[in-house]
């Protein structure tokens, strides 16, 4: 009986979470709809708990009618997990792998999808600084959550996590002092201006806009692991219509193109860090 | 009849008319030989022996006559034995004759000889006889009468008995002769007839045999050795060797054309199989690298229907699972959707899936009517056969093909399909596998993706908890300290402190550095002045060396303020060091009446000095420093008191808070100073009323000084004064130096006291460096410029700076300095250098996460790899941005 009833329990949890993500489309336009299940369930929950109710429906009341909570529920379904040179040996593969392929372009355009609050940005323009290639080439940073890129935006970081960027930024091949690009002012880690002049952040979801550029990188790490595979699919064909041929996409370590539908658009860069160079 | 035989009986009836010639001739021989034999024993004795007799006759005779005619006795009788023995002779002879004599007339003669001899020895007895009587006349007469007669008549009869005995021989002769002409007519005749018989068999055998033999070889001739399938046959019945070898050839060319027959349908076997391999090979070929399976069910019905003559296919398979029982549609040949709705079928359902429940092959040859159709553009008709075959991979069935075809199958297709059929079971069992291991390993990619959004929200929640703790603790921070928020209302006044307090800084440098070039042309003025002053030569007027010592005063004058200057401003920018030794109370009594009394007493003032009980006998500090500090005190207050008294009390202070304090109180009845002045007196170039100085002279850096020097030495300098009525200034100060943080407890102490009194004197401690305030760094180098600008960058920020000139004292100084914060560490050291220390320290267990800056002149890539292997947590490169460093010991610090 007790299965029984769990079994009953998870469909009409299924139903209910399905009923809400619908409604949440129509009514506001956020496509969560193919966001993996069990991410998005949990965090379904986590408002719930938070917000003191007992259904999932009690929440889609809330949100369908308070702005206010859709706000709060979208920041739960945005993970803004980032850091400095996250997975260093990315970084590293990226400086000794691509950088040399990149030398000769006029220009070089570097798209991180889903930026969050930017680190990886600013980790990228440190490199591409190191390297002598910051002054020709464009950063963008997007992310469908505007409040996260008002941050990246800014610049400064908290200063709680620097022992680990900085960490992160050694391994990563820094060839410097990583001292040497930013100041601490009040509990905040500032970081030079020059690294913010060839860089622009932009909102895009990526589950509902289209492309907007031809880039010769894109990295999208550890974003499309919330889709479910057609929505991994759709994105896969964004980037790949944004990448100019014999680009590079970057991806998040537990990631791949093997399962998806552009498989064998790309050829594998490197072994164990997820850089693909698309061939076709 | 056999050539074997025929020449077996040729040559030995041959053999046999040889063995008769011969028999014959043996005998006739025999004959030859027995009647030589008569001739030569026989006739030849006989006449020897009738020659003997004869002989012996004569003899007799002659003997008779010599006896007649001897007269001596002897010889007589010698003559008589001869004659005897002659006589013996003859009848031996005649003996032997008698007994071989077999003829009927000889045997007469030969008895009548007898007869004859016997007389012709009586008479020759009669004659002896009467010749030994003596009568010899008779015995001649006798003799001539008698016994001759008779002699001849026996010679006569002898001569007869010879005659016939050659008689006889010669008979024997002629038989003789007359049996070798027989003979040889005899081996004549078999001779010619052996011939001719052998000659008549030669010649038939020879001409038979050529004969036939030229049939067999133009038979023979004939086989034309390429076509080896109808060869001719040789027509013979006899049972003869040719015949034999007739029947050989026969045998022969049949199993000759046997082997071309065997040899044809061996190749055809051969281009059979070739082409059932190639084909197979050309169809499974077509299937490599397809790993999607209606994709290969598609190739394949495409490939195979064409090549088995059929118009129609289907290639149903397994779906998905591999214990699934359901077949689907996958690929499909000349195939009418419209007639066929079937999209799965279940094991057992219809002809396929019976098929496919059974693992078995079903022929349909006679489909009915309207079974199905197959069509074209122009029409359609039914197929004539239909066949469903299962696909089948190690007894497990796959999928199952449906063909249907308007011909029957030859052997050759069918082979072709149950061959490829075989195969495809292998490529689409491998492709399942594919497909399995390609589910798991998505699968699996789902899980690893999963697991990472996990830890990524995880993260997430942690971050919010930890922000949420955060605002708690602000929150109860808020809520505890009244100083905060009083702090907060006078922002504003305390960054205008900041502002002001830096200014002085700034100030306090300059002043530092220029007082210190100011002195030196200064001190050479003075001299220069006072060598005029003195006047040795005499060669200036008064006037002139009034003016010198003027200028000797001035200079003084502007020296002591230099000088004071620079106390002041090397203590303001931390650059004044401490000496500190024991210092015996005693001897500052001692001092302080020697040098105020005489003062004192100049200005009519009481000076006195006490010391309550429990003041220790000596303290632990510098001793130029206290001196300064007091002779300060006292000449204030000697400067400032016109009557009265100026008095020194030292005595003990013991509060629960601080350490115990030794207190020098020195009083006075001056002028005084209003409370809101009170606080001034003590900031530089002020003084209680701007118009003292010109007053009362001085600087107005003394209080300045001394309150920064007390503060150096660890204590503190309080007033306590009233306008007219005099002053107290009093020092507190411990009775041993602990290092800065009795500084830091002593201004931690100030700073509550200010902020209770409502100062707007105190420094303001800006958010900024509360990272850094009080923290204790370690300053590892061997260049004392660099210890000396970072000790003071350092010191400025609050911090306890202590530092070591080479790694083991770096070391050293860790070890006894336990709450070392962090570590800032040159790399080039003599002794020991950085990495080696940094190594060192890493491996203590205590020191594991103690931040370890390392300083390096070096910007060489490899040197600052090295730097993170020996373990330290960040670099930074010489010359050191002290702003950049800052930055990075917040990092460091923070937590």
């Amino acid at each position: 009986m007790d299965e029984l009833d769990g079994d009953l329990q998870h469909d009409l949890e299924r139903i209910e979470i399905k009923l809400l993500l619908e409604g949440i489309y129509r009514q506001y336009g956020y496509d969560f709809r193919n966001y993996t299940y069990s991410s998005i369930r949990r965090r379904i929950w986590h408002r719930i708990r938070i917000e003191k109710l007992n259904t999932i429906s009690g929440l889609q009341e809330k949100v369908l009618h308070d702005p206010k909570m859709m706000e709060k529920l979208f920041a739960d379904f945005s993970i803004n997990v980032t850091e400095m040179f996250r997975d260093p040996r990315f970084f590293l593969t990226f400086r000794k792998k691509i950088i040399p392929l990149l030398r000769n372009e006029p220009i070089i355009r570097i798209w991180h999808a889903g930026c969050s609050t930017g680190q990886e940005v600013f980790s990228m323009a440190i490199l591409l600084h190191e390297e002598g290639l910051l002054h020709k080439s464009r950063l963008y940073g997007t992310d469908m959550n505007e409040s996260v890129l008002k941050k990246a935006k800014r610049g400064s970081f908290p200063i709680e996590k620097m022992q680990l960027y900085t960490k992160n930024y050694m391994q990563a091949g820094g060839t410097t002092a990583f001292s040497e690009y930013y100041t601490v002012k009040n509990g905040m880690v500032q970081f030079e201006p020059f690294l913010m002049d060839n860089m622009v952040f932009a909102q895009h979801n990526l589950v509902t806009d289209g492309s907007f550029n031809e880039f010769q990188i894109i990295i999208c790490r550890n974003v499309m692991i919330y889709f479910n595979e057609p929505l991994q699919n759709h994105v896969h064909g964004l980037i790949y219509e944004s990448l100019c041929t014999n680009g590079f996409l970057g991806l998040g370590n537990k990631e791949g193109v093997v399962f998806t539908t552009h498989a064998s658009c790309y050829e594998e860069m490197d072994g164990t860090e997820k850089f693909y160079r698309k061939i076709k | 009849m056999r050539y074997k035989t025929i020449l077996i009986t040729g040559f030995s009836s041959m053999v046999v008319l040889m063995f008769v010639l011969l028999a014959i001739l043996s005998s006739i021989h025999a004959n030859l030989s027995e009647n030589i034999t008569e001739i030569v024993d026989d006739r030849y004795m006989k006449v020897k022996l009738a020659s003997e007799i004869e002989n012996q006759v004569n003899r007799m005779s002659g003997l008779l006559t010599n006896i007649v005619l001897e007269e001596s006795q002897a010889n007589i009788q010698k003559e008589k034995e001869s004659f005897k023995k002659a006589a013996y002779g003859v009848k031996a002879a005649m003996d032997s004759l008698a007994q071989s004599v077999n003829l009927q007339e000889s045997m007469k003669i030969l008895e009548t000889t007898g007869y004859l001899f016997e007389s012709y020895e009586e008479k020759s007895a009669l004659a002896l006889a009467s010749a030994e009587e003596g009568q010899k006349a008779e015995a001649k007469q006798l003799i001539v009468l008698e016994t001759r007669v008779i002699r001849d008549q026996l010679l006569r009869s002898v001569e007869d008995l010879k005659q016939v005995q050659e008689m006889l021989l010669q008979e024997a002769y002629t038989r003789t002769n007359d049996q070798y002409q027989y003979i040889q007519t005899i081996s004549t005749i078999f001779i010619v007839s052996g011939l001719v018989f052998g000659v008549l068999v030669a010649v038939w055998t020879i001409r038979n045999m050529g004969y036939r033999l030229k049939r067999i070889t133009s038979v023979i001739s004939q086989v034309a050795f390429r076509t080896q399938e109808n060869l001719p046959r040789i027509q013979m019945d006899t049972k003869d060797e040719i015949g034999d070898i007739a029947r050989a050839f026969n045998e022969m060319a049949e199993s000759l054309e046997n082997h071309a027959h065997q040899e044809k349908e061996y190749k055809q076997a051969m281009r059979d199989h070739s082409w059932l391999k190639t084909q197979v090979l050309d169809v499974t070929s077509s299937c490599q690298g397809i790993q999607d399976i209606n994709q290969l069910a598609q190739t394949l019905v495409n490939k195979i229907t064409p090549l088995v003559n059929a118009q129609y296919a289907v290639l149903y398979v397994r779906d998905g699972q591999a214990d699934s029982q359901r077949l689907f549609k996958a690929g499909t040949y000349g195939y009418d959707a419209e007639e066929m709705q079937v999209k799965t079928i279940e094991f057992g359902e219809g002809l396929v899936g019976q098929s496919a429940l059974e693992n078995k092959a079903i022929e349909l040859s006679h489909v009915p009517d309207h079974y199905i159709q197959v069509g074209s553009g122009l029409g359609h008709a039914k197929p004539a056969e239909l066949t469903i075959m299962p696909i089948s991979h190690e007894g497990h069935v796959l999928g199952v093909l449906e063909l249907a075809t308007f011909l029957s199958y030859s052997p050759l297709q069918k082979e072709f399909l149950q061959e490829i059929l075989r195969d495809i079971g292998t490529v689409m069992n491998s492709i399942y596998i594919h497909m399995q291991v390609s589910n798991l390993l998505k699968e699996s990619q789902t899980l690893t993706e999963e697991l990472q959004s996990q830890s990524e929200e995880l993260q997430l929640q942690q971050e919010e908890l930890r922000s949420i703790n955060e605002k708690l603790e602000d929150q109860y921070k808020n809520a505890e300290t009244k100083a905060k928020e009083l702090e907060k209302a006078k922002g504003e006044l305390e960054r205008n402190a900041v502002q002001i307090e830096q200014a002085s800084r700034y100030k306090s440098e300059f002043l530092a550095n220029m007082s210190h070039e100011l002195r030196t042309p200064l001190n050479s003025l003075l001299i220069l002045a006072q060598i005029l002053a003195e006047n040795k030569d005499k060669n200036l007027t008064p006037r002139q060396v009034e003016f010198a010592t003027t200028i000797l005063k001035s200079g003084n004058n502007l020296l002591n303020l230099i000088n004071d200057i620079l106390d002041l401003s090397k203590i303001e920018s931390g650059k004044m060091e401490i000496v500190i030794s024991k210092v015996a109370i005693r001897d500052m009594v001692s001092y302080a009446k020697q040098h105020f009394q005489p003062i004192a007493l100049q200005k009519g003032l009481d000076f006195k000095v006490t010391m309550s009980d429990g003041v220790p006998e000596e303290i632990e500090t510098d001793e130029q420093r206290l001196q300064q500090i007091l002779t300060n005190l006292l000449s204030n207050a000697c400067k400032f008191t016109k009557q009265g008294s100026v008095q020194v009390d030292i005595s003990m202070k013991q509060t629960d808070l601080e350490a115990a304090s030794i207190v020098f109180a020195v009083k006075d009845t001056g002028i005084g100073i209003s409370p809101e002045k009170q606080e001034i007196i003590f900031d530089a170039f002020q003084q209680a009323d701007g118009t003292t100085s010109r007053k009362f002279g001085g600087t107005g850096l003394g209080l300045s000084i001394s309150r920064e020097m007390a503060n150096l030495l660890g204590g503190y300098i309080h007033v306590d004064s009233e306008e007219g009525v005099g002053s107290t200034f009093t020092l507190y100060l411990p009775l041993e130096h602990v290092a800065e943080s009795v500084v830091d407890q002593t201004f931690a102490y100030l700073e509550v006291a200010a902020t209770a009194s409502g100062s707007p004197e105190i420094v303001a401690v800006t958010e900024e460096d509360e990272g850094l305030k009080g923290k204790k760094a370690l300053v590892v180098d061997d260049d004392m410029r660099n210890i000396f600008a970072l000790t003071a960058a350092l010191e400025e920020r609050k911090m306890q700076v202590i530092f070591a000139e080479n790694g083991r004292e770096g070391i050293q100084a860790l070890e006894e300095h336990a709450d070392v914060d962090i570590v800032l560490m040159d790399i080039m050291m003599p002794e020991m250098d950085g990495y080696e220390a940094i190594e060192k320290i890493r491996s203590n267990p205590d020191w594991q996460q103690l931040p370890i800056i390392a300083l390096t002149a070096k910007a060489m890539k490899y040197d600052r790899e090295k730097c993170m292997e020996a373990g330290a947590s960040d670099y930074i490169s010489k010359p050191v941005n002290m702003e950049q460093l800052m930055s990075l010991m917040r990092v460091w610090l923070y937590g």
